[in-house]
């Protein structure tokens, strides 16, 4: 029994962080409909920056994660200005394929800079875990999933009760009528993309907090995890994300825990298709017939 | 005809004078190994774009699992080869290429059924998903040596001769054969029925499938087609390389090749073939840089995008698939048969139905849910007859049309076809036995041309099958001569003819309109179901098009059922009109009895009696 809380807790502990980087995706797919593969390398560039900033330029750990946040959000901005949008109005294949050469082009880059080789995270939380009853509840855990929940929790009430959420729904729902009634979607766009790119580096701080190694590789697999998170959960919602995120992550533990360590990517992939075969818009989405 | 033979017979010859060329080079020995290496993985991947531009280029399913085919085909082939080791190497290296493209194909067909089922960027995900899977899977076996891989097995290059240049010589012999097989497989195939089928899904699915087109079917071979292909493409990798490890057919291999795919251009065979040879070259070029070489290669992948969008070629093709035709067409009238009287598609041969009803629905209903959309629909089309079936909006009328045409399964009732009962049948099959349409917002299949457009409709007509598309049989050219034949003279009697070649999304909207009617003549139907035919036409166009449908009825002899909103057109043409509101004919009866029943005016027309008179004086 312990064992199964204590996995349950690492799943939920793994899931939350997965939920945060699938906000990302979910946010740019439902206002561009672009799978942004570039997003999970924006986990990797916050990693080194967070590196940088510490043991390079010798800033305190807490302004090192303000600084990769920032530079995470202007990176998100640039990119989409520079890569995406002139590609908006061709077909969607080519965005797909530019996303997947910037992706390309960070790791590269990276790889430049920072060569191939893994460098130790700098920061650690040296916090002693909480003891409940023979259950050991980290602080970590405890951090990562206040933190993901409660940015969740507040990134939803920005898009349903603010303007500028009302306005990024309306983008997603229709451009061109968003557009016509005065929306400026440019502005809107970028903004998501801002909003995005924060939650990745902070997703990032987690990760990493949680597997404390850099690489130039850093961000694809819990990328593509975070992905598949938020296509579980259906595309294009935040709530949809969370929950995705959370299943993935629960399933994935225990998924090692009691079945075998080295298919658990096997169990989340068939847990994927099968509920995209029951459900083929995700657990949370409505599927929309098409009109003869 | 005999310079286009000679232009033929010359590129046919040019084909064969690059591989003389290229055999001599690496046999001679003046082409290293590190270049005849290249060659041979150039022809690799040129393999696995074609085999992937079939099912997300020409069938337009986004797949980003296409290396999971490849290390089942490469697998396969290599522990055959190591478990034959008394046998020829050239033998059961047959063997093992055939058995690793079978397993592919198999493999590919169990992921396909379900999975075609989902759409973009879902289907894309869900390949993704069976592509790593698969991965998985060969890690943590035996068989396959796990993690480490399966090592040892015999490479072309050294086995095929005792000679070791004559060794990779060969090789090269073989790569590049089977690429010329694949590739011109791909485009015969293409530009046959089956073809245009698989092209008809990626325009429009549903008018596809109204077209007569069996959907699922053609999704799944065209998927299976290219799974296929790639677990070839494994085979030969496999027996170049030496040794496989899972890593080799990870997610980003899925993406190398699709990346050739859509740099050549998505739907362009020739686009895959010049992508593929230069996007495994250039980092090859650029060796000598070797940190920057990857960047450099990434950067021009965003550039190209950005700049060239839909890829070097978009859909098109270079004239190579013209030659290809040509020579089988030069190579069937030299050596195997005389040239076949074109043969005209079957027609139906509908029995006589004078004086009797085509079409009989009773009792129809369907729910959605707890909605009732529409309930106890009675009605009737005689044959030759005009009917009118209005209402306001909301009130049914499209889904009665999806119930007739087999889009939705009806809760209750039934429909009659030419006596048979139709309830239960898919789209295609219901488009087959006589009953055709047109959309109420155009569904054509927009980047095909407008005699293309027709062609697909006359598939149900025909009969020939893949086989015969690809090797070029005497059936297909019969056929294919028959349908062309046809399907100008409908044009013609549209007055389309000089419009055939154009893209159908060039035409203007009244000619959209018009093609729409065309194709749904195509497919012979008894009964043709018009959605709307006059919606955004002006006056004179509706006047047009009032003729039009006067003219198909007794030229092509139809029933016709058609929903419309402008009254000018319904009291002109129709014979008889149903009048359905809130799911249920409220009226039924000629032009004047519904201008002037009680019931319509109040709950449809919404008119008084004044207003009504007027409507009809105009």
């Amino acid at each position: 029994m312990t064992l199964f809380l204590s996995q349950l807790l690492n799943g939920i502990h793994v899931g939350s962080i997965y939920a945060l980087i699938a906000l990302g995706y979910t946010m740019v797919y439902g206002i561009v409909q672009l799978i942004n593969f570039a997003h999970g390398d924006i986990l990797m560039l916050s990693a080194y920056l967070v590196v940088v900033g510490i043991t390079k330029l010798g800033l305190s750990p807490a302004l090192s994660v303000l600084l990769s946040i920032v530079v995470a959000v202007v990176f998100g901005v640039i990119l989409e200005r520079v890569a995406y949008r002139p590609l908006r109005s061709s077909p969607r294949i080519s965005s797909l394929i530019t996303a997947i050469g910037v992706s390309m082009l960070m790791q590269n880059v990276a790889q430049l800079i920072f060569s191939p080789n893994p460098i130790p995270y700098p920061i650690t939380l040296s916090v002693p875990a909480l003891n409940l009853g023979g259950l050991y509840l980290s602080f970590t855990t405890l951090l990562t999933v206040v933190l993901s929940v409660g940015l969740m929790f507040l990134l939803q009430i920005f898009v349903s009760s603010t303007k500028a959420g009302k306005a990024m729904r309306a983008v997603s729902e229709d451009t061109g009528t968003a557009l016509l009634m005065g929306i400026h979607v440019n502005r809107i766009i970028s903004l998501t993309f801002a909003i995005g790119s924060g939650l990745a580096a902070i997703g990032s701080l987690l990760y990493c907090i949680a597997y404390p190694s850099v690489a130039p590789t850093l961000g694809s697999l819990p990328g593509i995890k975070a992905f598949i998170a938020a296509v579980l959960g259906g595309i294009g919602l935040i709530p949809g994300a969370m929950l995705g995120g959370f299943i993935l992550g629960i399933a994935e533990s225990l998924a090692k825990a009691y079945i075998s360590s080295r298919m658990s990517d096997a169990i989340v992939y068939g847990i994927l298709i099968i509920v995209l075969l029951f459900k083929p818009a995700g657990l949370l989405g409505t599927k929309t017939r098409e009109k003869v | 005809m005999r310079n286009r033979r000679n232009a033929s017979l010359l590129n046919f010859f040019s084909l064969f004078i690059i591989f003389i060329i290229l055999f001599s080079f690496i046999r001679s020995g003046q082409m290293n190994n590190y270049y005849s290496n290249i060659l041979v993985t150039v022809g690799i991947s040129i393999i696995m774009a074609v085999s992937l531009n079939i099912t997300s280029g020409l069938l337009g399913q986004l797949a980003l699992g296409h290396a999971g085919f490849m290390s089942v085909g490469a697998y396969t082939a290599g522990i055959i080869t190591k478990s034959l080791p008394d046998m020829p190497f050239a033998f059961s290296l047959a063997i093992a290429l055939l058995a690793g493209g079978i397993l592919a194909a198999l493999f590919g067909f169990l992921i396909g059924m379900p999975a075609l089922r989902l759409k973009g960027d879902y289907l894309a995900i869900v390949t993704l998903g069976f592509g790593e899977i698969i991965r998985v899977v060969v890690e943590n076996l035996n068989i396959t040596g796990g993690a480490a891989g399966l090592s040892r097995i015999t490479r072309m290059s050294r086995a095929l001769a005792v000679d070791k240049k004559m060794s990779a010589a060969i090789q090269f012999g073989v790569v590049f054969w089977l690429m010329v097989i694949v590739v011109t497989i791909t485009f015969t195939l293409g530009r046959s029925r089956h073809g245009r089928a698989i092209l008809s899904i990626r325009e429009n699915e549903i008018a596809s499938e109204a077209a007569g087109i069996p959907t699922t079917y053609y999704k799944l071979f065209a998927f299976t087609l290219g799974a296929f292909f790639a677990g070839i493409a494994g085979g030969l990798y496999a027996h170049q390389i030496g040794l496989l490890t899972p890593r080799h057919f990870d997610f980003n291999r899925s993406i190398e090749y699709l990346v050739m795919v859509v740099l050549g251009g998505m739907g362009s065979i020739t686009g895959s073939i010049v992508s593929s040879a230069i996007l495994v070259s250039l980092p090859e070029f650029l060796r000598g840089f070797a940190d920057w070489r990857m960047v450099i290669y990434s950067l021009t992948l965003i550039l190209m995008m950005i700049f060239r969008p839909s890829g070097l070629l978009g859909t098109k093709e270079f004239s190579l698939s013209k030659t290809v035709h040509k020579i089988q067409k030069f190579l069937a009238k030299k050596f195997v048969r005389k040239e076949r009287k074109p043969k005209l598609p079957f027609v139906p041969n509908y029995d006589v139905w004078e004086g009797k009803p085509v079409l009989t629905v009773e009792n129809l209903g369907i729910r959605f849910g707890g909605l009732v959309a529409a309930e106890n629909i009675n009605l009737h089309v005689m044959n030759d007859e005009i009917v009118g079936l209005i209402g306001p909006n909301g009130a049914g009328k499209t889904t009665v049309f999806n119930m007739l045409q087999g889009v939705y399964v009806p809760t209750c009732g039934s429909i009659t076809l030419l006596g048979k009962d139709i309830v239960g049948k898919s789209t295609y099959e219901i488009a087959s036995s006589g009953i055709a349409r047109t959309f109420q917002n155009i569904r054509l299949f927009k980047s095909m041309t407008v005699l293309e457009n027709v062609k697909v409709a006359f598939h149900t007509r025909m009969t020939y099958s893949p086989l015969s598309g690809i090797t070029r049989a005497s059936r297909y050219d019969s056929e294919e001569r028959g349908i062309d034949i046809r399907a100008r003279e409908l044009l013609h009697v549209f007055d389309m003819d000089d419009v055939a070649d154009e893209n159908a999304a060039s035409l203007p909207y009244g000619m959209q309109r018009k093609l729409e009617i065309c194709r749904a003549l195509a497919t012979n139907p008894k009964v043709l179901l018009l959605d709307e035919p006059a919606a955004g036409m002006n006056p004179t166009e509706t006047a047009e098009l009032m003729d039009t449908i006067r003219r198909i009825r007794t030229r092509f002899s139809v029933a016709i059922l058609l929903i419309e909103h402008d009254m000018s057109l319904v009291m002109g043409i129709c014979e008889r009109i149903y009048v359905l509101n809130y799911g249920h004919v409220i009226a039924e009866g000629t032009p004047e009895e519904i201008a002037s029943n009680e019931e319509v005016i109040t709950a449809y027309l919404g008119m008084s009696n004044k207003d009504n008179k007027e409507d009809k004086a105009c």
